[in-house]
């Protein structure tokens, strides 16, 4: 797509930051706090611009303690302010997640619905530039499982734009979790996938609804975040040898969008899952039942889930591929779905 | 006819060769003053670089080349 | 580096009266609220275990689940609360009764949660450690120092506002060992935020007596590491509570920041009900320091009670809350086909300030 006057290329990371800017134009309650929010932009991008534009008592960097800043969002939020806080890195959720899912969560349950937490909490995720065990995870799983909590995953700067103003106007807690690999950040690996053309106003992309991100015949490969991109490049390439792959992008994790899933599926029968989270207990087996739940005969081969094997990320550049869903392996599990 | 500039982005090393990461305009594209034309970057560090003027792009680089930081990479003719 | 100044001194003059200025009305009105409190814990206690039998099955009965009540902290409610408008913050611990009265929650509908009826607080969904009351700005939290950082949002709203709104944040002692107490303190102080923190020191963190699990003899000194006046309150004296909570609070309106106080109190029951205290070492000594008798006697001596005046506030606090208690009995319990209600939030609305 070309760039018209209404519409622009950008980053995901920019879209992001495009559609925090335009809530805090029109919403003065929306602020966002963090770690490294204001002078610094984000370290990955995610505020970039912001404090400039709207100075440093809405932009606004935190001290390194996330149970008290997250739960300072918590409390500004009941009393009717919209945060958006960040989690620098989602691997940090272990030193505040109680203010994450016993209260942030759990508050609008709690009290019968009297009281509203309208709060978006944004994380950066994911691997593949070697950082190690404790900054490479996704965990969307994790906070998937937890009652309370919408949980979204954009792939792309439109969803990127229009998720985060739909997180924003949303009168729940959203977790917002943006994959490093996505945000298009000059200092990692070039992904032309990460830059798009992004409409310039306010737009809302609603959440719990998955996109057909290709459509296809022969295979479905339900995905999420950068593995999006890594399955639609596979895509391209096996559509050379006959493999019709229909890729659905959740895009939302909370409310999951079954009904995509399970459509797709009555259409090609075949079924793979790739998630960048641990394999079990998590989202892969989810939208696997998914399907099952509603017609295992759907299925007329078994489905093969690429995701990361239970174990820490490891650091060495060919050990973590290894572990990754990374096209090899992608390919290989979406040629032996659709040849089963 | 206005020059588009590689800023000057690292203190520390002025003559180091930056990179033209992301082109968000295209060869001939009519801009607007202030749009998003570009991210830069030296080392770690990438900014976004704005047009300076309102018209007609030329781009003088290709997204990943090396550039000089101070020197031009695109012009716009108003 | 900014070398932080030394908080004031814990005896600083009080701006808006020491005791001794305590007028009369407030004397009275501090007792009407430690009776009505306790009267309520009274209340829960005989309800409790009214249906626990044969032997004790917590999960059985009017009212199920852990009991935690707070008899014998009453003084630190009632000193608190008495300089907070309905405008006011206040959250609490699992132990949050007597808070919950002294900040003015509606008694019906607590009384309706704790019997998880439909018409209470939560619509039955929270319980006694979470109860919710948007209209007097009151919340409680189960988990030990997490009610301290939602406090710190409620006081940065209000200071946003421009208002003059607090927060009044409660722990107990053994929560000043966990990081949420820390990182609050360390927050609260550098953005000057509207906050009383409140520490109810009542010896014991479940079966662990303080000092076995504090570095300090009194949390009033920690206040000192975040740079706010810390004071603490020694025999679980509600007028000293008051005096104490007075110069905190007006010192959060003024925009001064927050402080600290900690009160030594009394827990008069045991953690939980059925908790048999083969542990506590104390409990001989333990109906001797009730907090209520003693502030009742220094009213008569002072004058200000007699036995019709006890007499007419004990009446009117049990007509409220045998009231409330009926009311949460003659409440419909929820049907168990919400049981999935409230979850999210309904809407998107957006532009809520």
């Amino acid at each position: 797509m070309t760039a018209t006057a209404e519409t622009h290329r950008l980053t995901t990371a920019r879209a992001m930051v495009d559609g925090i800017a335009a809530e805090m134009e029109r919403d003065e309650s929306v602020i966002y706090l963090g770690e490294d929010v204001g002078a610094y932009g984000g370290i990955f991008g995610s505020s970039t611009g912001l404090l400039d534009r709207f100075g440093a008592t809405r932009v606004i960097d935190t001290p390194i303690s996330e149970t008290a800043f997250i739960g300072l969002g918590i409390g500004a939020a009941v009393e009717g302010m919209r945060p958006i806080v960040e989690l620098m890195f989602v691997d940090f959720f272990g030193v505040c997640m109680d203010q994450i899912y016993n209260h942030m969560a759990k508050i609008s349950f709690e009290s019968g619905g009297n009281v509203k937490v309208p709060m978006v909490l944004t994380t950066a995720v994911g691997g593949g530039y070697s950082d190690g065990a404790q900054h490479s995870q996704c965990l969307w799983g994790t906070f998937a499982h937890l009652p309370g909590m919408k949980v979204v995953v954009p792939s792309n700067p439109y969803d990127a734009k229009g998720l985060m103003i739909s997180a924003i106007r949303d009168d729940g807690p959203v977790v917002y979790m943006f994959h490093k690999g996505v945000m298009g950040l000059a200092w990692m690996a070039k992904n032309q996938r990460a830059i798009d053309v992004v409409p310039d106003g306010e737009y809302t992309v609603p959440i719990g609804r998955a996109r057909v991100a290709r459509s296809g015949a022969s295979v479905t490969v339900v995905t999420v975040s950068l593995s999006v991109h890594h399955v639609l490049d596979v895509a391209d390439k096996l559509a050379g040898d006959g493999v019709d792959v229909e890729v659905i992008d959740l895009r939302s994790l909370v409310p999951l969008d079954r009904d995509a899933i399970v459509s797709s599926v009555r259409k090609t029968g075949r079924l793979v899952v790739v998630d960048e989270d641990y394999l079990s207990y998590g989202l892969s087996g989810e939208v696997v039942a998914s399907v099952t739940d509603v017609d295992p005969s759907l299925l007329r081969a078994p489905v093969v889930r690429v995701a990361v094997p239970d174990v820490p990320i490891p650091y060495a550049h060919d050990l973590e591929y290894a572990v990754l869903p990374r096209h090899d392996r992608i390919e290989a599990a979406i040629r032996a779905v659709a040849a089963a | 006819m206005t020059e588009v500039m590689f800023p000057a982005l690292s203190k520390e090393r002025p003559t180091a060769p930056g990179i033209l990461v992301t082109w968000f305009v295209r060869d001939g594209e009519r801009v607007a003053a202030d749009q998003l034309l570009a991210e830069v970057q030296v080392d770690k560090v990438s900014v976004e670089v704005p047009a300076p003027a309102a018209g007609v792009i030329h781009l003088l680089v290709g997204e990943e080349a090396e550039v000089q930081q101070g020197t031009p990479i695109a012009r716009i003719d108003g | 580096m900014t070398v932080p100044t030394a908080p004031p001194p814990a005896e600083s003059p009080a701006p808006d009266g020491g005791p001794e200025k305590i007028d009369a009305e407030t004397r009275v009105d501090l007792y009407r609220t430690m009776v009505l409190a306790r009267t309520f814990e009274e209340a829960m206690l005989r309800e409790y275990h009214s249906d626990k039998g044969p032997g004790f099955d917590i999960g059985k009965g009017l009212v199920p689940g852990e009991m935690h009540l707070a008899a014998g902290q009453e003084p630190v409610a009632a000193g608190v609360c008495a300089h907070l408008t309905s405008d006011d913050a206040v959250t609490a611990t699992h132990r949050p009764h007597h808070f919950a009265i002294a900040h003015g929650v509606d008694l019906r509908r607590m009384a309706a949660e704790i019997f998880g009826r439909e018409t209470g607080l939560g619509r039955g969904r929270g319980g006694h450690m979470h109860l919710f009351d948007p209209d007097r700005h009151f919340s409680c939290s189960g988990i030990i120092a997490e009610g301290y950082p939602p406090a710190l949002g409620q006081a940065f709203a209000f200071q946003r506002k421009g208002t003059d709104r607090i927060a009044v944040a409660v722990t107990g002692e053994g929560a000043a060992n966990q990081g949420a107490f820390h990182e609050s303190l360390n927050l609260a102080a550098l953005w000057k935020l509207p906050v009383v923190f409140v520490v109810e020191d009542n010896d014991w963190g479940i079966s662990v007596p303080r000092a076995a699990s504090t570095s300090v003899p009194s949390n009033a000194v920690r206040a000192a590491a975040y740079d706010m006046p810390g004071e603490r309150v020694e025999d679980n004296a509600v007028e000293a509570v008051y005096a104490a909570a007075g110069r905190a609070v007006a010192r959060a309106r003024a925009g001064d920041g927050p402080s600290l106080i900690e009160v030594h109190t009394l827990r008069l029951w045991g953690h939980f009900e059925g908790d048999a205290q083969g542990y506590r070492k104390d409990i001989e000594d333990v109906p001797g320091r009730d907090p209520l008798p003693t502030y009742e006697r220094t009213l008569r001596d002072a004058g200000l009670l007699d036995d019709a005046g006890v007499e007419q506030i004990r009446a009117s606090a049990a007509a409220r809350v045998e009231d409330a208690v009926t009311f949460a009995k003659e409440s419909p319990a929820p049907d168990p086909a919400g049981a999935l209600r409230y979850v999210f939030a309904t809407g998107s609305s957006g532009g809520a300030a």
